[in-house]
């Protein structure tokens, strides 16, 4: 099993996709704590935000790397999909449910590794950000849960790409499917039907990062949600993975 | 002694179109065996019931005695180079084949040695988006031989050959086969696959011969091709030609 989740390993980090993709989000990101910054440079002499509250702000501004992360193990899947190897794979890999389960460390491996360099920038950001000006980060036990929010829902993503790769199998669909349910699906549903909207995995990552989206679940029930849909993306996965013709 | 391969009524239907139809046939056990058929007779399909990549209507396929899934060690005693399994997404062939043996738990040593065999060795370190046909068959077949086989299962591997790649692939399917392994192989070039094997399966959605060349041939007094449009009759509709 070592062996298969170190091949699953290098496929995911060959190619240029992985960095391509950091790097994109990194760009996102700062631009985002650019963004909110900027904002909070007018509201802080006005004292209508705090130094406690940037500081978290600036932090959180990293969850973005949840999509990417997502993106990256999704890629890694399809792409064998579409190229035929997952065939190879499961001929090689001692079966298909051997083979779903290093898929899926190997993602969830990638997902730590995203988070831990997530997780870095995250916390230095208030400091660069802050870096010259009259203003100092303020590290509260807040923003320490929500760098741990971040890092949570990076990790997540990793397996929640991986797992939508798994089911849909085709690339160009699978990453509209993500990228609708991130940006359109999840956002449009909590703001017109709140109650369902927020059972969504998208707003349940919110709750967890703390983005501080009205309607969204508690923390606690939001964990319970991201587990149930993992659990379910995991099930069909199982089930399709191992019952469907290969390509 | 067990069959190397053995495929009972076996039956593949997808919705209303019938791609394999009650076909039963057995691979003995050192014998290069070429199935024989038309594009789309059921060939692809049939080899790939019998990897468990798709999962048969009816019948039963079994690899060794086991279906593939169950067969202990599967990977290390049956290689496989399939049309339509395309590279890992490693840049070269070398990465590519060193991501195959790490799955199967191999060495980049064996990786060498396959390499070398094939005659990829010098070429290795190319982009695999730069090889030729004839490199990338090279290539499928070292993937095949990783972990050393018993059996080796080859789909269309004479496609895009030249002259000289036709030869080479011939002569070193005999000297698997001289080793004393198992090679299954499909194609639709007879004149290659009278030269190379030693039984015939033809498939025609349906099974219309299975048995040794020299039976079809009758020693060597009819030619292949006759035999093999004996059976699988007149194309559905006749190719034109410019």
């Amino acid at each position: 099993m070592r062996d298969l989740v170190a091949a699953e390993w290098r496929k995911i980090w060959t190619g240029r996709a992985w960095w391509a993709l950091g790097l994109s989000a990194a760009l996102l990101c700062v631009l985002a704590d650019a963004g909110y910054l900027t904002q909070a440079l007018d509201q802080l002499p006005k004292g209508t935000t705090t130094e406690a509250d940037l500081t978290s702000t600036l932090v959180q501004g990293w969850f973005m790397v949840e999509l990417v992360a997502a993106l990256a193990t999704m890629l890694a899947v399809t792409r064998e999909f579409s190229t035929g190897a997952i065939c190879r794979t499961a001929l090689l890999g001692g079966g298909r449910g051997r083979v779903l389960t290093a898929k899926l460390v190997a993602a969830a491996g990638t997902g730590v590794v995203y988070a831990l360099a997530a997780g870095a920038a995250a916390a230095a950001s208030p400091w660069l950000f802050l870096a010259g000006r009259a203003w100092h980060p303020q590290w509260t036990m807040t923003t320490t849960w929500t760098l741990l929010g971040v890092m949570l829902v990076i990790l997540v993503g990793a397996l929640w790409g991986s797992l939508l790769g798994i089911v849909i199998r085709q690339q160009v669909v699978a990453i509209v499917v993500l990228l609708l349910s991130t940006w359109l699906v999840s956002e449009g549903l909590l703001r017109l039907a709140p109650k369902i909207g927020r059972f969504t995995i998208d707003e349940a990552m919110a709750a967890v990062y703390r983005s501080g989206n009205d309607g969204v679940l508690p923390i606690p029930w939001a964990l319970v949600v991201l587990a149930a849909w993992i659990a379910v993306a995991g099930v069909a996965g199982r089930t399709l993975f191992l019952r469907r013709d290969l390509p | 002694m067990t069959d190397v391969v053995d495929i009972e009524g076996l039956t593949k239907r997808y919705g209303e179109v019938t791609a394999v139809e009650d076909v039963s046939f057995q691979v003995r056990p050192g014998r290069v065996v070429g199935l024989l058929g038309r594009n789309g007779a059921g060939k692809t399909t049939t080899l790939r019931m019998l990897l468990g990549l798709a999962r048969p209507t009816a019948g039963r396929a079994t690899v060794f005695g086991h279906p593939y899934a169950q067969l202990p060690r599967a990977a290390h005693r049956v290689g496989v180079g399939m049309d339509g399994i395309g590279p890992s997404n490693a840049a070269t062939g070398r990465g590519d084949l060193n991501i195959w043996a790490r799955t199967l738990g191999l060495g980049r040593s064996r990786v060498e040695q396959v390499l070398e065999r094939v005659g990829l060795a010098d070429d290795a370190h190319r982009k695999l988006r730069g090889f030729s046909t004839g490199m990338r068959q090279r290539h499928a077949l070292a993937t095949a031989l990783l972990a050393d086989p018993e059996l080796l299962i080859l789909d269309e591997p004479a496609n895009g050959l030249d002259p000289d790649g036709i030869r080479w692939l011939r002569r070193f399917l005999r000297s698997l086969a001289d080793e004393g392994r198992t090679v299954l192989l499909s194609s639709h070039l007879l004149a290659e696959v009278e030269q190379t094997a030693d039984d015939i399966v033809i498939l025609q959605r349906t099974l219309r011969y299975s048995g040794t060349v020299a039976d079809l041939t009758r020693n060597g007094t009819v030619s292949l091709e006759s035999s093999f449009f004996e059976l699988v009759g007149p194309a559905a509709k006749e190719p034109s030609h410019a």
